[in-house]
């Protein structure tokens, strides 16, 4: 089994974020490897501990900062790691998710890919468009939200989260594409030998471009703004004052 | 207590802009680490991560130390103890034995100060006591090992110690010796009787041995696993040989857990005594009356992962007072908005600013395998110690009352501070021997 993980790349989650510009501002801010993407990579390098996958590839497009977020990746276990380069945002202000499923359509074509895994979403963008349309698009099997996974005879079983519980799903064969969930597992930490070792792991080069594909946005960003900031809450004295407040000021009870 | 100061951390508003429309999604967890190098554009991130692997390394302690490291910390400093099974989850990592070649089972990172300066500074962004044990077990006894222990004794040693099976520590100070370490009083004679197997003599080791970090590892019961002792073995002041000593040696005994520490609580301290300890010849590390050098050697290692301790406790006590003096309100503003408190805030940015440069500059040129740095070692001690300790001062300072309890952790971090102007040399030896190296300069300052 051949493996492709998607490795985003995005600003990180302990970062206040600001607005500038009808955007979010990218300068000088702290980015790292999307959360719900760390948890695709652990669930391939686990895959190939348990001697279910041959090879595990990362992929990640974005500016040239990717190697770091794709090292990463490494460190963690991948075997090696295709950076698809470009200079066009991809938290939704340029590069969509449609074009980003078209370029893992060409990668996961070319490399004989057997299964795709990938975050669930991006904590940028927050689409959870990516994985469903790759799979439209290579006309895959799909499991979104993975909970759970198990190589079953050539298949994988998956449990996926809904509303209600966890269902379960078995793909009888591959090739097919998998979103990842916070519950699948807990990535671990790579260790400082295994950083090291990553290193002398091998990151090919592809320009986005160079795949034909359109890379246009279709959809228009018309806005992007700051929420307004919670009000402080305050302490009521007793059951009594608390049942004004709701009924005259918050306007909640009748 | 609690509840109620815990009530000016809890108004983060954590990544608040959003794409119009968009709903707010279910929140994740936090990611259990993140490897991937701070972006930064600032000009300091190549001083202080000059390569990829250490800005990795950097993110990758920052992870474990938010996820594993902190939220114990309270917790074992209150009750004085050690909290052995984090020492060893440092070994699964690669910590333990960070500069020891990997067929020691070590990392492979001989001579990078840098990355022993990492991890030091941040472990003690959370818990300056652990850390305190970690430098004890990583640097003094295992990375001395790695450098001046013979073959044989790496073999039968190291593997165990990188991956922390065994944990120890270094025993050097007295009861009656100190800064005076050269007064030393333990001695090692030679047996009359030849070791049969190896025609080489065994050695009998007699004293005590004060304030030994990790001298017990099962809070006061039994010693650590292993130690390297210092002894005295021949007439002149610097005749000292390093041995190896270890747990369950006939005659080797814990005097007593040193309690009520003022700071390094999580770290435990002992005494340590030694009665006629027999030690076979294959346990003496390096050459008869040859281990002043190596002491030396080491201490400089030691004072640079304190000073590296120093710059965590700094950039931790800066992070609160910001945080704290901008969510604050007195007067009808923030804290931030007076000009008193800003000067405590900046002052003590631009003075870790310079502590860790110096830690920096000196680190990324170092090579651990070399010595005779010893100038900088002092220098970037005595800064850096002094510095923390006035920097986790001021970080109380804007606390008011909240800083002087447990909760916001700057009165533990101040606590631990001061030990650095102590352990590994107090200032006031690290002012005579730089005294003594200014002035052998055979040239002027640069
Ligand atoms: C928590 C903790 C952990 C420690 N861990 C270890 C360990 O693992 N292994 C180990 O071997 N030791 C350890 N030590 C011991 C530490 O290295 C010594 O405490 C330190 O070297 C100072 O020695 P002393 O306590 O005997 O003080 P002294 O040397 O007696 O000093 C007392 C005072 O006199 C001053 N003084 C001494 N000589 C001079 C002089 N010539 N000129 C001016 N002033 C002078 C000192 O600066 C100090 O202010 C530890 C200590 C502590 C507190």
């Amino acid at each position: 089994m051949k493996v492709l993980v998607g490795v985003k790349r995005v600003v990180d989650y302990a970062v206040k974020v600001r607005v500038q510009n009808k955007s979010v501002d990218l300068n000088n801010v702290k980015m790292s490897l999307n959360p719900f993407c760390e948890i695709a990579v652990e669930e391939a390098v686990r895959l190939k501990e348990g001697k279910h996958a041959d090879e595990v590839v990362a992929m990640s497009i974005g500016p040239k900062q990717c190697t770091e977020t794709l090292r990463t990746a490494l460190a963690m276990g991948c075997d090696r790691a295709i950076h698809v380069t470009t200079d066009l945002r991809t938290d939704y202000m340029d590069l969509q998710p449609y074009a980003i499923a078209k370029i893992f359509e060409k990668v996961a074509e070319q490399e004989g890919t057997d299964l795709v895994l990938l975050g669930k979403q991006g904590i940028d963008s927050d689409c959870g468009q990516t994985g469903p349309m790759l799979a439209g698009f290579l006309g895959w099997p799909q499991v979104t939200f993975a909970a759970n996974l198990e190589a079953k005879d050539g298949g994988i079983q998956v449990e996926r989260e809904t509303d209600a519980g966890t269902e379960t799903i078995n793909i009888p064969s591959l090739p097919a594409v998998v979103t990842c969930d916070l519950r699948l597992n807990e990535p671990r930490y790579a260790t400082l030998p295994n950083i090291m070792k990553a290193k002398k792991k091998k990151v090919d080069t592809i320009a986005a471009d160079s795949f034909g594909i359109d890379l246009e946005a279709h959809n228009e960003v018309l806005e992007v703004f700051e929420p307004p900031q919670r009000q402080e809450g305050i302490m009521v004295d007793d059951i009594d004052q608390l049942v004004d407040k709701l009924k005259n000021e918050a306007g909640v009870l009748a | 207590m609690r509840s109620l100061v815990s009530k000016y951390l809890a108004r983060h508003a954590y990544r608040t802009a959003r794409i119009k429309g968009s709903t707010p999604v279910a929140t994740y967890r936090q990611p259990r680490h993140r490897l991937s190098s701070s972006s930064s554009s600032s000009s300091f991130h190549d001083l202080f991560n000059p390569t990829q692997e250490h800005a990795q390394l950097r993110a990758m302690l920052r992870d474990f130390v938010q996820n594993e490291v902190e939220p114990q910390a309270m917790e074992f400093n209150r009750t004085e103890t050690f909290n052995l099974p984090l020492m060893k989850q440092l070994g699964d990592l690669g910590l333990l034995g960070l500069t020891v070649p990997e067929e020691y089972g070590g990392s492979g990172m001989m001579g990078d100060a840098t990355s022993v300066v990492m991890v030091h500074e941040e472990l003690s962004a959370s818990d300056p006591a652990f850390c305190l044990s970690y430098l004890a077990h990583s640097l003094l006894l295992t990375h001395n090992l790695s450098t001046n222990g013979s073959e044989t004794q790496k073999l039968a040693y190291l593997p165990r110690a990188c991956s922390g099976e065994i944990i120890g520590g270094m025993a050097m100070s007295e009861p009656g010796a100190g800064t005076d370490v050269l007064g030393m009083t333990t001695k090692a004679v030679v047996l009359q009787h030849q070791d049969a197997m190896n025609h080489q003599n065994s050695w009998t080791l007699s004293g005590r041995k004060m304030w030994i970090t990790n001298g017990t590892i099962d809070n006061g019961q039994t010693t650590g696993d292993l130690f390297l002792v210092y002894a005295r073995t021949g007439p002149e002041r610097q005749d000292l040989t390093a041995f190896l000593v270890e747990k369950d040696m006939p005659g080797f005994e814990l005097g007593q857990q040193i309690k009520d520490k003022l700071g390094m609580r999580a770290s435990p301290t002992a005494e340590l005594v030694l009665d006629n300890v027999s030690v076979p010849p294959q346990n003496v590390v390096g050459e008869i009356n040859g281990a002043t050098l190596c002491m030396m050697r080491n201490l400089e290692v030691e004072r640079l992962g304190l000073a590296a301790m120093a710059l965590g406790i700094a950039r931790r006590s800066i992070n609160v007072m910001k945080e704290y003096a901008s969510q604050r309100q007195a007067f009808g503003s923030d804290l931030y908005k007076f000009g008193q408190v800003q000067q405590m805030i900046t002052t003590s940015y631009a003075e870790y600013m310079a502590g860790r440069c110096y830690v920096y500059a000196l680190a990324n040129r170092l090579d651990l395998e070399t010595y005779g740095n010893g100038l900088d070692a002092d220098g970037t001690k005595l800064y850096c110690a002094q510095m923390a300790k006035t920097v986790a001062d001021r970080s109380i300072q804007v606390l008011g009352g909240y800083g002087y309890v447990g909760d916001y952790a700057v009165e533990r971090l101040w606590r631990d501070a001061k030990l650095l102007e102590i352990g590994g040399g107090t200032n006031e030896s690290h002012h005579k021997n730089m005294a003594r190296d200014l002035k052998a300069m055979p040239h002027e300052i640069e």
